[in-house]
């Protein structure tokens, strides 16, 4: 098994009498789109910073690469990281703000200059590139950060909130770069508290609150182990069959049922499949077949949700 | 390396191409010409005064010293002294009508007395015309009443007094005058002063463009904080230099220019600000402690502007670190006059005082040379003392959002390694 890109172990950090990361462990998975959730103040941006080695955790080790003893900071060329409150020297050209970053990166800086043109055409600012920075609009300055956060062409990408503030334009544009980093192989980490663009992306999640890790994996095991599965089946004829099939408890935990329509909670461990089986033997015409798998939005708030309530009950129970 | 280097690159070409950098090269030397003509113009046209002078002695005073007056600088009238006629004078002087009047009496002879009244007492070519003229007329009636033959006298008054005064410096005259030294001196104090505040500023703004709009994060997931204020402090550094460079160079040329600028060196030569001769070892003991009281005072620029988070928090947070300097700005005169006192040798080592203290000590007198070195080893000392504990408060304050630090917060991320 390849190396994971991240690997956080038990790590923990304080500010003050205040635990922002409290022993997380995680593994991203190379080559694939992570996602990082939890609501406002749960941790994520601090354990990003970490990751980076922009804050030093108390406790605990990140490992990036699988390599042991560098940190972000050593790694810095190969990771692109836009920061959740992002800014650029407002009085400098365009061009050159990117070229210093790209340097920041290691990137060599006549190398650094042809990129940052190449870029600059693609997204449509090629004639903006001697501008100052203060003269663009607030989309072209977006534009400006997600070209300084990938110019350099990291294998690992730390995006922490990046679609905050981005406006539709801008979020597809930074949506499609990601696809593209992904099928060519590079891991992406992104944080987010928005469940349907974490739903519509990662490969892999982690779900944190008050620091703390409630559940990570892949999403369709985190789907498969948390919330109830459904199946909604619609059908015509061999109703006696059917009931019988639906009433046995090794496949069906909860049934509710109108003859020709039912919706099925399924039994631990059994198989959605079995029950596909069974209605087409017993020669139903199937109309409709889904599995209804809870969305990720229900799982977070099932779990985040007593959670968040406990944490406003008792503020600072230290 | 190379990051750092590019740090140090981007904060120099971007100062550069500030208009303020320009405009304060422009100004630089302006002031520069302008302390050079100015003086020279107020009293190449110190204008012509009109005054009386009332004469109650008994052998005719007044007229000789009217004689004695030059015409092109004072012009008297004579008036007959009277019981009020002083205050009658005062209201015409009062009304602008006269500039002043003398009044003398045979006094004047027997033990130099006189008085002038006037509406200005503070011109040093009028009272110094008057003076000479009355001096001159006390002497020739006494050394008359002596015996001394009036042409004798007036062959004797023919000699022109013209004293040079010269720096002596390590056993050799230096070239320097008096008023030059005293002029180095003050115009060091003053360029120090402003430059250091000046560029510590920079450096602080910098830091706070950087903390306020959050590219710091971005910096330091790439380079050391350290090296980040490091770079900094250098490009920041290098601007100063350039900017001396500049003035350097329009200096030496105004300089050279200052005849045909209608600056008459003759005539300023009587001025008490004169433009100095820097020798070699005046401009690197100014270039040293330039250095090493900009990298000390912008290191703790450096450090305020990481623990505030906008303008106006900085501006407050900085007067502590700004007072300091103003305060070794301050001292500077009272050093001018007594370069070896105990005061000015203990501003002169301490290392928050020393970068302006020492280069106006050393150019306003001569320095045992042990005593610069002792305030170099103290100022490097101070810088390493100061850098590191602003480099703790950098780090941390950085990326610190939200109030300042009280001081105990302060000590806290000092400590925290």
């Amino acid at each position: 098994m390849p190396n994971p890109a991240v690997q956080l172990d038990r790590i923990t950090k304080r500010f003050d009498k205040n635990v922002a990361v409290d022993q997380l462990s995680l593994n991203v998975p190379p080559a694939c789109i992570y996602g990082l959730l939890g609501p406002n103040g749960a941790g994520k941006s601090t354990s990003i910073r970490m990751m980076m080695h922009i804050q030093v955790p108390d406790e605990g080790t990140v490992r990036l690469f699988g390599e042991d003893g560098k940190t972000g900071r050593d790694h810095s060329a190969r990771i692109g990281y836009l920061p959740e409150e992002r800014g650029l020297y407002q009085k400098m050209r365009v061009l050159d703000v990117i070229v210093f970053l790209a340097e920041m990166k290691g990137v060599e800086r006549r190398t650094a200059r042809i990129k940052a043109l190449e870029w600059l055409d693609r997204l449509g600012l090629g004639d903006r590139s001697m501008r100052r920075v203060n003269e663009l609009s607030k989309g072209m300055q977006q534009k400006v950060q997600v070209i300084s956060t990938l110019i350099h062409d990291p294998d690992l990408l730390v995006l922490d909130e990046p679609f905050s503030g981005l406006d539709p334009v801008n979020a597809q544009v930074l949506k499609d770069e990601v696809l593209d980093l992904k099928q060519r192989g590079k891991t992406i980490l992104l944080s987010t508290h928005i469940m349907e663009q974490a739903e519509q992306l990662c490969d892999g999640v982690c779900i944190i609150a008050r620091g703390k890790k409630l559940v990570d994996g892949p999403l369709a095991e985190v789907k498969r182990t948390h919330g109830g599965r459904h199946v909604h089946v619609a059908f015509d004829g061999a109703a006696g069959d059917a009931e019988r099939l639906f009433a046995d408890p090794k496949l069906v935990k909860e049934k509710e049922s109108t003859g020709q329509y039912a919706e099925l909670e399924l039994a631990q461990n059994a198989d959605a499949q079995d029950i596909l089986k069974g209605l087409v033997n017993s020669g139903a015409r199937l109309a409709k077949f889904e599995l209804a798998e809870p969305s990720l939005n229900k799982i977070f708030v099932d779990l985040v949700g007593p959670e968040a309530a406990v944490a406003a009950a008792q503020p600072e129970a230290k | 390396m190379n990051k750092i280097f590019a740090i140090v690159r981007r904060e120099f070409i971007e100062r550069v191409r500030q208009r303020w950098f320009w405009v304060m090269a422009l100004l630089g030397p302006l002031l520069f010409g302008a302390l050079m003509v100015i003086p020279a113009l107020l009293i190449g046209s110190a204008s012509l005064k009109h005054i009386a002078i009332v004469d109650s002695s008994t052998q005719g005073l007044g007229k000789a010293i009217a004689l004695q007056l030059d015409t092109s600088k004072v012009q008297s009238v004579q008036v007959l002294p009277g019981p009020r006629v002083a205050d009658s004078l005062m209201q015409v002087v009062s009304a602008k009508q006269l500039d002043g009047f003398l009044l003398i009496s045979d006094a004047l002879v027997d033990s130099g007395k006189a008085e002038y009244r006037a509406s200005n007492v503070s011109s040093f070519t009028t009272n110094n015309e008057i003076e000479g003229a009355l001096r001159r007329v006390a002497t020739t009636v006494r050394l008359t009443r002596e015996g001394v033959d009036q042409a004798a006298i007036g062959r004797a008054y023919k000699v022109q007094l013209d004293m040079q005064t010269t720096k002596i410096a390590n056993g050799k005259a230096t070239g320097e005058s008096a008023a030059q030294s005293f002029s180095l001196a003050y115009f060091m104090g003053i360029i120090l002063y402003i430059a250091i505040l000046l560029y510590g500023i920079n450096v602080m703004s910098s830091v706070l463009e950087e903390k306020t709009t959050r590219i710091v994060e971005v910096l330091v997931s790439s380079v050391k904080p350290f090296e980040l204020m490091l770079g900094k402090v250098i490009g920041v550094g290098a601007v100063s230099l350039f900017q001396f460079l500049i003035w350097g160079v329009a200096g030496r040329w105004l300089f050279s220019m200052r005849s045909k600028l209608g600056a008459d060196p003759s005539a300023a030569s009587q001025s008490p600000f004169q433009v100095p001769h820097v020798s070699l070892d005046t401009g690197l003991i100014f270039l040293a402690y330039f250095l090493g009281g900009f990298m000390l005072y912008s290191a703790m620029f450096a450090a305020v502007g990481a623990m505030s988070s906008n303008e106006q928090e900085a501006r407050q947070a900085q007067q502590p670190v700004s007072m300091l300097l103003i305060l070794s700005y301050i001292s500077m005169f009272g050093m001018l006059n007594d370069p070896n006192s105990t005061y000015a040798v203990t501003l002169s080592m301490i290392p928050f005082t020393s970068p302006i203290a020492m280069p106006v000590r050393w150019a306003a007198g001569n320095l045992p040379i042990h005593e610069v070195i002792i305030s170099l080893v103290l100022l490097v000392i101070g810088i390493l003392a100061v850098t590191w504990v602003a480099a703790r408060i950098y780090r941390v304050g950085i990326l610190m959002t939200g109030k300042r630090p009280n001081p105990k917060e302060l000590l806290r991320w000092i400590r925290t390694a």
